[in-house]
């Protein structure tokens, strides 16, 4: 059979009878122990090979062990110290002792606290004792510290003449460090001596490709290293278009190829546009402070088209045509001028169709927006302050109903939503007007899906618009909602979005 | 949405069909637009209702809807009214601001606990409604036996509508047992207190007298003396606000209700006084000549010219004249057909005559939206309409897209976030000072000044009366937003590379809206070893990508390190900073890697 090179080298060195380490098959066969490490797992793997495992311990001096095999013990050197200073005969004081022994810092305490255990003698009120009977050069833990130091590296824990007690003694001082290691040996098995007797031969695999690789054309010969392809890969995030905007651009799309063109236009903007020109009262309750995001600088709008500013407030207080009927409410020029942010994108279609932004409109003309739109709402799972409004309309000469339906149909069924019903509904500006409902693509129930109808006369004749207008509007969220099934919209628009959710949301196109 | 409460066996009693089952009537109700939202502890039906059918807030009014639309009714239809006995004078002491009152005598009411709560109802929803919360129109009704008339000249009892002196005089409010003022009322009542803001300003307040005395504080509260109960058999209903037409219609709505429910409306005389045509009101000339005497109710039709084909244009369909007619009998309408109704759809037109109680039709195209829910509107074919345009993005759509495009490419997570942030997040979190200035280039020829205010420390729009301190004014630049979201995301996987294309705004006195909006281009890499070169590198790719000449001079921002700061200066002009960011700004944000960054204008890419 053919193995890699390494494997082949282990297999042939390794013998049936007696277990060889690693270490010992690495220096045998020349190659590094992690090679051998990993040809030993992949021969194990292919029963070739069986491993068997011993934990080995092993023992190395400290900084400060290996200083006190030099220098002594400090226990040892305080009792010598002391026996100079005559403590066999009568207690002598401390200080002078210690000045003697050469011992200073920590070292003094150490020497102090072993003392009395090793029975050096005895310290109390600041006096010493020593025992002229005792034998520091007997000292089991001194005569580990000598061996270990003598031998100067990593010691078998087994071949040290000292029992556990002391070596954990002079661990506990820190002055040796014990390691565990797993050691391995290998045995041939009996499929292994079988394959090694019908022959077995080197392979020449190659772990990467490399420039050398391809320009010597060695590649043609080579056979790569195998990996494992079913272990877990790193994980990698890498770039991603947010989820909201994604479905932003799939209505962009949708609404371009149905022919709408695109619009945009202030976030702050007079409330001349916002709403005066939509023909809504300015004593309309969805006009008063708690609906609405007024500001407190700049408050008012420099310039309004003065013609314009006449006509609407005309509308507002005469109705528009010879039957027509206006509002009894208040207008008042300085409210309209007062700035706020949109609470709808209609404020844009007001400035399209007014000719304010692009020049006069000649129908037939299709226009949309995909923008934010501010409300003041309480922030639950289904609402924010700010979300975005999908805004559509459609100038032509005479538009009915039936055209309204069924650009509506065309539009929702790129989303999936069919068999939209359409209410009859009240907005100041549109009428007819109809909230939309459409059939939950899977839980079948039916959902409010927009708001539509024609615009009014009295707000198309004052803009100057002399055909029919129909419009509709949705925001955005509900759609992304109905579409990925999301329950807490906090999670995806905004600074308290959560990033797993946007990293791993599926895909939808 | 704002709902009424509707009692089903009333419903039933009043619409004549006993039989109809609360299923059928949840389905006929929803074909008039009222949406089944839920039902009361008592069993009665919540109604979503649509705010232009003020005439539909009593089930007195559905129960009318209903009856046009199972063919029980037909055309229009209008109470008979009997001559005033009653007068209202008003005198020249009512308060200018709340000068117009209106009212009608009611009698025979069979007023038992359903039908009283059901005026009740009404009255609120009137209220809340058309009256503007009573400050357009308010409304009170009291037991007419309760009242002593002044005999006036022609011997008719009349009552007056007056100017009082917050102090004046003294009555006993309803929920109350003394008697206060005015102005006691304002302070001490818990109504007074609701409705003090509409008032309080007032030199003098308004108040209706009899010959007894004060017994009505419009639009605060009605006094005890004249309370309604079940035992009440003849009401007298007054309605003061600021403009006639509202309480006008307001009362046509109350009228239609009681009649309904058998009582006889008799008609009441309003005097407004001779001085009256000298106060012009603050919205113009609307204000009732002086002098001028009105009897009220005002049961008058009104009409409105459609035409035929106007009808068949916006409903998309073909309709003879007989079923034009027959649509608007249904709808509680009456039209009638003006020119030759055999010629031309565009010679003939009818002449729609609209009942009194309809607040809501100001157009000839009101009446064309009526005809088509008479007709069924899901009964309607759609059509794609038969118009070409070409479409197309905007240009800075179309930019944004692609600076997204290759943002995504070079590994960025893309964001979107709030526009609105609070003064805390957009400045003091970020180690920078509202309108500061930075240090200025040292080696600039920039002509601008060394003045120059730093990245994003420019004048921000502010709202107005925040209502919430977490939104107080617009982002003057989009880094923060991104901080944010690091901040909130400290438990997902690194590392976290996010961009945003963002809309951000500043005061700006030069823009015809007082503020100037743009969009920047802001990212962030928040990893173990983010450092500035990271930053440079994928800014330099962007930048390379849109033709743009990319050069980073030193610059300060206290945002950012010192020393590890640039302006981003693109095709010689600088639109921007690129940065590490400041421990400071890091740990405020409870960040523990590093994040470098950058920000610019995206026009500079254009």
């Amino acid at each position: 059979m053919q193995l890699p090179s390494a494997q082949v080298a282990v297999l042939e060195t390794a013998s049936a009878d007696e277990a060889q380490s690693v270490d010992a098959l690495a220096s045998a066969t020349d190659l590094p122990p992690e090679t051998v490490t990993g040809a030993v797992f992949e021969l194990e793997e292919a029963g070739l090979v069986a491993i068997s495992e011993a934990v080995d311990e092993t023992i190395t001096l400290t900084e400060e062990g290996a200083e006190y095999a030099a220098d002594g013990l400090p226990e040892t050197r305080f009792y010598e110290a002391a026996l100079e200073a005559g403590a066999d005969d009568d207690p002598v004081e401390m200080g002078p002792v210690i000045g003697r022994s050469g011992l200073e810092g920590p070292q003094v305490n150490i020497a102090l606290s072993n003392y009395a255990r090793k029975g050096y003698g005895v310290i109390d009120s600041g006096e010493v004792t020593a025992d002229p009977e005792a034998d520091p050069t007997a000292d089991a833990e001194r005569a580990a510290l000598e061996t270990l130091a003598e031998r100067d590296e990593e010691v078998d824990a087994d071949s040290l003449e000292a029992d556990g007690g002391v070596l954990e003694q002079l661990e506990r001082r820190g002055l040796l460090e014990r390691r565990e290691t797993t050691v391995r040996s290998v045995t041939l098995t009996e499929a292994g001596v079988t394959e090694l007797m019908a022959g077995v031969s080197a392979a020449e695999t190659v772990g990467q490709v490399t420039p050398d690789l391809l320009t010597s054309g060695d590649w043609r010969e080579a056979e790569f290293t195998e990996y494992n392809v079913e272990a877990d890969a790193e994980v990698v995030d890498g770039g991603n278009v947010h989820i909201l905007r994604q479905t932003a651009e799939r209505v962009k799309d949708t609404l371009v190829g149905m022919g709408f063109q695109e619009m945009e236009g202030p976030h702050a903007d007079a409330d001349f546009w916002i709403n005066d020109c939509l023909f809504m009262p300015q004593d309309h309750p969805a006009r008063t402070h708690w609906d609405r995001f007024a500001l407190e600088r700049p408050t008012h709008i420099e310039h309004l088209p003065g013609d314009l500013v006449e006509r609407v407030e005309r509308a507002h207080r005469e109705g528009v045509g010879p039957d027509g009927e206006g509002y009894n409410s208040p207008w008042d020029e300085d409210f309209a001028r007062a700035i706020a942010l949109r609470g709808h994108t209609t404020s844009l279609s007001a400035r399209y169709l007014s000719g304010e932004q692009i020049g006069d409109l000649e129908p037939p003309q299709r226009y949309f927006s995909v923008e934010k739109v501010y409300r003041n709402d309480t922030l639950d799972p289904t609402h924010l302050l700010e979300f975005f409004q999908i805004e559509g309309w459609v100038m032509a000469e005479d538009l009915s109903v039936r055209d309204l339906m069924g650009t509506f149909e065309e539009f929702y069924a790129q989303f999936g939503i069919h068999d939209i019903e359409f209410k009859p509904h009240y907005n100041p500006y549109t009428e007819p007007s109809f909230e939309l409902f459409g059939t939950h693509p899977t839980t079948g129930e039916l959902v409010e899906i927009g708001n539509s109808g024609i615009f009014r006369e009295e707000m198309l004749e004052p803009l100057g618009v002399e055909c029919d207008v129909m419009a509709w509007g949705l925001a955005l969220e509900r759609l992304l909602m109905l579409m990925y099934g999301f329950e807490d919209i906090r999670d995806i628009h905004g600074t308290l979005c959560d990033l797993e959710l946007l990293r791993d949301t599926e895909v939808t196109y | 949405m704002p709902t009424v409460e509707i009692d089903p066996d009333e419903l039933r009693e009043l619409t004549g069909h006993e039989d109809k089952s609360d299923d059928d009537l949840k389905t006929d109700l929803f074909g008039l637009g009222l949406e089944y939202e839920g039902e009361t502890e008592d069993g009665e039906f919540e109604l979503e209702f649509a705010p232009d059918r003020l005439d539909r807030l009593s089930v007195e009014g559905v129960a009318r809807s209903l009856r046009y639309q199972y063919g029980d009714a037909r055309g229009v239809s209008v109470p008979s009214t009997n001559s005033p006995d009653w007068t209202i004078a008003v005198d020249s002491s009512v308060p200018d601001e709340r000068p117009y009152v209106t009212g009608a005598v009611i009698r025979g009411v069979d007023l038992d606990d359903d039908a009283l709560d059901s005026l009740i109802q009404l009255q609120e929803k009137l209220h809340a409604t058309m009256g503007r919360k009573r400050a357009k129109g308010a409304i009170g009704i009291h037991d007419l036996t309760m009242l002593r008339g002044a005999p006036a000249t022609e011997g008719n009892p009349t009552i007056e509508y007056v100017g009082v002196e917050p102090d004046g005089d003294r009555f006993v409010p309803l929920d109350a047992d003394r008697e206060m003022t005015p102005a006691d009322v304002l302070e001490d009542h818990q109504t007074g207190k609701t409705y003090a803001d509409l008032v309080s300003a007032y030199d003098r307040y308004p108040a209706i007298y009899d010959d007894i005395g004060l017994f009505s504080f419009p639009p605060v509260i009605n006094g005890r003396r004249t309370e309604v109960s079940t035992d009440s058999r003849d009401l007298f209903v007054e309605m003061t606000g600021t403009d006639q037409w509202t309480i006008d219609r307001m009362l046509n709505i109350v009228c239609y209700a009681l009649a309904a429910r058998g009582a006889t409306i008799e008609e009441v005389t309003i005097e407004y006084g001779d001085d009256e045509s000298a106060n012009a009101d603050s919205n113009g000339s609307r204000r009732v000549a002086g002098g001028r005497e009105l009897v009220r109710p005002d049961f008058s039709t009104k009409t409105k010219t459609v035409t035929h084909d106007r009808i068949e244009t916006i409903l998309g369909i073909e309709l003879s004249s007989e079923e034009v007619i027959d649509l608007a009998e249904r709808s509680g309408l009456e039209a009638t057909l003006v020119g030759d109704g055999d010629g031309a759809a565009e010679d003939r037109a009818y002449e729609v005559t609209i009942p009194p109680y309809r607040v809501d039709v100001l157009h000839p195209l009101d009446v064309i939206d009526d005809l088509g829910r008479a007709y069924g509107f899901n009964d309607l074919e759609p059509r794609y309409p038969d118009v070409g345009t070409i479409g197309g993005r905007h240009e800075r759509s179309r930019l944004e897209n692609a600076v997204r495009t290759r943002l995504v490419g070079l590994g960025f997570q893309d964001l979107l976030n709030f526009h609105m942030i609070s003064e805390a997040e957009n400045f003091e979190r970020m180690n920078l000072e509202r309108g500061g200035s930075g240090a200025g280039k040292a080696d600039s020829d920039d002509t601008t000044g060394s003045a120059e205010t730093v990245y994003g420390a420019g004048e921000p729009a502010t709202i107005k009366g925040p209502y919430s301190e977490d939104y107080t004014m617009l982002r003057t630049w989009v880094t923060p937003s991104l901080l944010m979201v690091l901040e909130n995301n400290t438990h997902r996987r690194y590392p976290q590379d996010l961009a945003e294309i963002g809309f951000h705004a500043e005061v700006d006195d030069g823009e015809n809206t007082g503020v100037s909006e743009g969009r920047a281009v802001a990212a962030v890499l928040a990893r173990h070893d983010a450092a500035f070169e990271d930053a440079k590198a994928r800014l330099q790719a962007l930048v390379k990508s849109f033709g743009g000449d990319l050069e980073t001079p030193p610059t300060d921002h206290p945002a950012y390190i010192d020393g590890r700061t640039a302006a981003v200066v693109i095709d010689g002009v600088e639109v921007g900073v690129i940065g590490e960011v400041h421990p400071k700004v890091l740990v405020e944000h409870d960040l523990e890697v590093p994040v470098a960054g950058f920000e610019f204008d995206l026009e500079a890419l254009r």
